[in-house]
């Protein structure tokens, strides 16, 4: 066996440039299959992370009915009370109470159909940084009644600016239709367009008191945790601590999440067998070559009384080497290329509107799990060994008379 | 050195009625058509024959390359026949020694490896192998050469060292299909020197086909094939 591996080792470096063709492609394949396969968890990640911050934190706690048909009357009763055990847990990292009324946004020149989320600024703050999103104007001021925050999509839909004002009609607790003035004290842009044509912002004291909601009731309390690892755990225990309300966290607020991960995962799966694929005709095309120009060799390795198998297994080996050698360099590069580029993160601001649509920022930042290098390298090694097989096969149909006749 | 005895009494190579018909081709072709033959152990004998006419056909039948279409060869004292490809490769391996007229080495092995190659397919020790090849590459003259790859080698010096691999396991008998054939009058009479020396001293059995007159010339026994058959078989002083 040693002279076995001695002779393979030293048959593959006989062509020299051939079987660097071979090692770069195979260097370049990886070190392309992990950046993608990077890259892809990069934006599933970035992806979560956009829905977490903007739309769902990690845990929201709502009156079970509420999320049915987003009615007014489906509130929290003693949503204040809540807020704060809950923000005196040392799991939870903020909690920020929110009143939702479904209903029309109309300006002289148009209407919209909204959700209006009450907020408290500062509270909500700590939550989803909306503050960040401002574009224009400022954030509302708890001294003054009836302010409101919309998105720049939503001014330009209603052809309002700054300052203008607006009228909101929606329904109070009991089932009434009522309406309201609003002022804009200023416009935000998150980078999800659908959310874009649907929220705006108003005080969380304003808005309760138009619903006629009693003072400490709300629809919504949303949390974020300090740790991420920590959230179905937490929800668990928070579903025992309220049963009467209903505790979901983000991947059962956004079941979509679910289905893109499934999704990548597929794409991610097709990509290594794709590149697998090519990887192994590459080789078995080089191995094919390199037993046809040894038929004669091979001939007199047979004549003198080497069996089959050995000669298999010396193909085999050589095959194995072969597809083997670039893997480790094409890793390592992938794997340093994903830390960089995770460390830089890679702007996609050129084509951050189309993006826009589905709620990713312009920044990815690469990241593969380790156990995804193992996968590699173990589909690696089986394409290896599925490539070997046809190269040897060929190499033991060889007859030593027939060889050694070609001259 | 530990070399194979002269003895006449045992016959190495026993062939009867042998025929060798190609029927894949077109136009069949009969490259042997009746061949009785016996060698002797220590013989140095030569097959000559024009172009075509079955030498190397009956040197790779000899040598359990190929099976005949009819008859039977039985190589000290064992009908090949019988025996199965696998056990056919282990037989060619530990009996015979070929030397032919190119590719006999592998090129990415030194000569000391290749002369080695045998004996570790026979799984021989480290020891013993050491022992032997220093032997046999001192026995073809090419002792401070052991550590060169083929292609650092002369054409002559590469036969020399595939005289020296063949011998290797110690065989009953060597065939040599050309072994001179690209090789310029020099080496030839080098190689030939070497063969004779190992058969007059050592009585290693050679069995050569050759188109050479020069070479025909130093063989003991001259066997003349013509359109597969034997048309002569002379003894020489
Ligand atoms: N594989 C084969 N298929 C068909 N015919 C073959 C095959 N091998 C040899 N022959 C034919 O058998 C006959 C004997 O060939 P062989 O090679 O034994 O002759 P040879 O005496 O060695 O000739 P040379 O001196 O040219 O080497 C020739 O007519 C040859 O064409
Ligand atoms: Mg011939």
């Amino acid at each position: 066996m040693g002279m076995l591996i001695t002779v393979a080792w030293r048959n593959i470096w006989r062509s020299k440039t051939r079987t660097l063709v071979v090692v770069g492609a195979t260097v370049v394949g990886i070190w392309a299959l992990i950046f993608l396969l990077g890259f892809f968890q990069g934006q599933i990640g970035n992806y979560i992370h956009n829905v977490i911050q903007n739309e769902t934190s990690h845990i929201q706690i709502h009156n079970p009915e509420f999320r049915k048909d987003f009615e007014t009357k489906a509130f929290i009763p003693e949503a204040e009370s809540k807020r704060m055990s809950l923000a005196s847990d040392p799991l939870v990292s903020a909690v920020a109470p929110r009143v939702i009324l479904s209903g029309m946004l109309a300006s002289s020149n148009g209407a919209q159909g909204v959700r209006v989320r009450g907020i408290d600024s500062e509270m909500e703050q700590q939550v989803t940084g909306f503050h960040d999103k401002l574009t224009q104007g400022a954030m509302m001021d708890p001294s003054r009644k009836n302010q409101m925050i919309i998105s720049e999509r939503m001014a330009s839909i209603l052809k309002v600016k700054l300052r203008s004002k607006v009228v909101l009609t929606f329904q109070t607790a009991d089932g009434h239709i009522s309406n309201a003035a609003f002022r804009i004290a200023g416009l935000y842009r998150s980078n999800k367009k659908m959310n874009d044509e649907l929220f705006v912002y108003a005080q969380i004291q304003d808005l309760r008191s138009l619903a006629e909601m009693p003072p400490h009731a709300a629809h919504e309390l949303a949390l974020v945790l300090h740790d991420f690892d920590g959230v179905e755990e937490a929800a668990l225990r928070m579903k025992v601590d309220y049963p009467e309300e209903q505790v979901e966290t983000y991947r059962e607020l956004s079941p979509d999440l679910d289905v893109m991960k499934t999704q990548i995962k597929i794409s991610m799966t097709l990509m290594t067998v794709i590149f697998m694929l090519a990887l192994i005709f590459g080789i078995i095309n080089t191995m094919l070559m390199s037993v046809l120009e040894r038929t004669r060799e091979l001939g007199m390795l047979m004549a003198v009384g080497m069996n089959k198998l050995k000669v298999f297994i010396m193909v085999c080996l050589e095959t194995l080497m072969l597809s083997l050698i670039g893997s480790p360099i094409g890793m390592l590069l992938g794997f340093l290329t994903i830390k960089y580029l995770h460390y830089r993160g890679i702007s996609l601001a050129r084509w951050s509107t189309a993006l826009e649509e589905f709620g990713m920022s312009d920044l990815v930042r690469p990241i593969l799990p380790f156990q995804n290098y193992l996968w590699i390298a173990l589909a690696v090694i089986i394409t290896g060994f599925l490539a070997s097989i046809y190269p040897s096969w060929k190499a033991i149909k060889l007859r030593p008379v027939d060889a050694l006749r070609k001259i | 050195m530990h070399l194979e005895k002269f003895d006449m009494k045992n016959s190495v190579i026993e062939i009867r009625d042998l025929k060798k018909s190609y029927t894949e081709t077109k136009v069949h072709v009969h490259a042997l058509q009746g061949v009785d033959l016996i060698i002797e152990k220590g013989e140095f004998t030569a097959i000559v024959g024009p172009s075509g006419s079955g030498k190397t056909t009956l040197l790779n039948i000899i040598g359990g390359l190929d099976r005949p279409t009819h008859g039977n060869v039985k190589l000290n004292g064992q009908d090949i026949g019988l025996l199965s490809d696998n056990q056919l490769i282990d037989f060619r391996r530990d009996h015979i020694g070929f030397v032919f007229q190119s590719y006999n080495l592998i090129p990415v092995l030194t000569a000391k490896e290749n002369v080695e190659f045998v004996m570790l397919l026979q799984k021989q020790t480290q020891a013993d192998r050491d022992a032997r090849t220093l032997e046999l590459m001192t026995a073809v003259g090419l002792a401070d050469r052991m550590h060169n790859r083929p292609n650092e080698l002369s054409g002559g010096q590469q036969q020399r060292v595939a005289v020296a691999r063949a011998l290797a396991p110690k065989p009953a008998f060597i065939l040599a299909d050309e072994p001179t054939a690209n090789l310029d009058s020099k080496s030839t009479a080098d190689l030939l020197d070497l063969m004779a020396t190992l058969n007059q001293e050592e009585g290693i059995t050679f069995v050569f086909s050759t188109h050479d007159q020069r070479v025909i010339d130093r063989a003991r026994r001259v066997i003349t094939l013509e359109d597969g058959k034997i048309r002569s078989d002379e003894y020489r002083a």
